[in-house]
């Protein structure tokens, strides 16, 4: 079963709460492949919830989401995992391991037994080690990942994600730790993926960067997204 | 104070039922003790048998220690509510936690029953006792893993026993450590095991100690020594390097 509507994302007056009040309270938002979309805001206003919900790890308190045309609350999260990629602010690399061994993890859920064993085959490794020569990697691959810096970690991240063959990438403050070059270089990188019909969600503060960069760009304040 | 005081008086009064205040205990204490002083040596006719004995003490921990930590590798998912429905998780954990309870001693035993005595029922007891205890530390180790890296690799769509390998591989070095502590562990649990005829070192103690054969029992609890103290410092290396 494989959902391919017009739009990969879709949320209708989506509400949220912790059990603390309304954090989100009517949210609206209409996604099409192969948009890049940026999501700014201050500290708390629920940017990284939001997010969450997208990808499934939340349940929003009313209102209805839909990704890649299948409603959420009809069972749909295991249908839509593998194809969604989400990149945590602290980017949730395994940091003991290597580069190549973190952008492989992707192709666990495919292949368990290979994963299990870390017997991959020959075209999967390969692969890999081309995405991660795309990103600016390649002489990286064999590095353990905690003695990346943190541009670098950024890219395992994204490498991650293209092996993954994910349509829809959701991307939590990318670039909030980087300089401004290495920063607009991975915004760059990120926004490059549009080409592959790779739909892009990004929580962005760096103003200048996401209206270089971004189609669209929606503010989320008091619950509502702008 | 009170507190004190009062554990003093019942101390008094359980000397007083073992027996323990009795004063010519404690000069029998010191005539034993001088006696076991006299005819302390080592017996070098019954090294090659307490070699012997350590050796096979040794094999048995091993094989406790990767038959358990097989065990507990594959058991311990089931065991966590990250990777299991919740009260599945929690049955699961219900029933290790009773069978942990189940000290290495009668798990002994019972295997002395089932396969026979020897160092085939000390093994077999070993691998039950450290995969219940690693049961236990790995899925507590799997449950403080970061919780952002759990939900990207849930997106990702892993689940199951590669969702928990990936966890596993992310908290190698308390694994590591885990399996080290078992280790050390097992070493000396497997020098008691003979006791109740499970092989190994503790049943030759138990035979040289009934013929008070001193100097033999000696030589025994110093090659039971020397293999403790070398597997601690192997173990103390390896965690240097990780
Ligand atoms: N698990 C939780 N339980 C209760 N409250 C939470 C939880 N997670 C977040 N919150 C609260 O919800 C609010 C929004 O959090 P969220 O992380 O979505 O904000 P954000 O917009 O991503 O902020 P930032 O820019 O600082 O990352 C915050 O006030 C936070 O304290
Ligand atoms: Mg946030």
């Amino acid at each position: 079963m494989k959902f391919q509507l017009q739009h990969p994302v879709f949320l209708r007056n989506v509400s949220f709460n912790y059990g603390n009040g309304l954090l989100l309270r009517d949210v609206n938002l209409l996604v099409d492949y192969g948009e890049a979309v940026a999501i700014m805001g201050r500290s708390g206003a629920g940017k990284t919830t939001l997010l969450k919900i997208i990808s499934g790890l939340l349940k929003p308190t009313g209102g209805y989401v839909e990704v890649f045309g299948c409603p959420m609350s009809f069972g749909c999260v295991k249908h839509i995992r593998r194809r969604i990629a989400y990149i945590p602010q602290n980017l949730a690399l395994i940091e003991s391991e290597t580069a190549l061994y973190n952008v492989l993890l992707a192709r666990a859920p495919n292949k368990p037994l290979r994963f299990i064993t870390s017997l991959w085959s020959r075209s999967d490794v390969e692969e890999a080690l081309g995405v991660l020569k795309a990103v600016g990697l390649g002489d990286k691959a064999k590095t353990k990942v905690e003695k990346l810096s943190g541009g670098e970690k950024q890219r395992v991240a994204i490498a991650r994600a293209i092996f993954q063959r994910a349509d829809v990438l959701l991307a939590d403050e990318p670039v909030s730790s980087l300089d401004f070059d290495t920063a607009e270089a991975i915004v760059d990188m990120l926004i490059s993926l549009k080409s592959k019909g790779i739909t892009i969600i990004a929580v962005m503060h760096d103003r200048e960067l996401a209206f270089k960069y971004f189609d669209k760009i929606y503010v989320l304040e008091n619950g509502v997204l702008k | 104070m009170r507190i004190l005081l009062s554990t003093f008086i019942t101390l008094l009064i359980f000397s007083y039922l073992l027996d323990v205040a009795n004063p010519l205990l404690w000069t029998k204490l010191g005539t034993n003790a001088a006696l076991f002083l006299s005819e302390l040596r080592i017996e070098w006719g019954v090294m090659n048998d307490a070699l012997f004995a350590v050796y096979e003490t040794l094999v048995i921990s091993l094989f406790g220690v990767s038959g358990g930590v097989l065990l507990a590798y594959l058991l311990a998912p089931l065991a966590s509510p990250l990777i299991m429905p919740p009260a599945a998780a929690a049955a699961f954990r219900t029933l290790a936690n009773f069978v942990r309870s189940v000290p290495a001693v009668v798990w002994a035993i019972f295997f002395v029953i089932l396969a026979g005595p020897g160092p085939r029922a000390g093994a077999l007891a070993l691998v039950i006792y450290t995969s219940i205890y690693l049961i236990k530390f790995f899925y507590e180790t799997l449950e403080a893993v970061d919780r952002e890296l759990y939900n990207s690799l849930k997106v990702m769509g892993l689940s199951g026993l590669p969702l928990a390998f990936a966890l596993y591989t992310h908290a190698k070095r308390h694994i590591v450590t885990q399996i080290l502590f078992m280790l050390e562990y097992n070493v000396r649990t497997a020098t008691i095991l003979g006791l109740v005829g499970a092989g190994g070192v503790g049943y030759y103690i138990a035979h040289y100690l009934s013929l008070l054969n001193y100097s033999a029992v000696m030589t025994f609890v110093i090659a039971t020594l020397a293999l403790v103290i070398t597997i601690d410092l192997v173990s103390y290396a390896v965690r240097r390097i990780i």
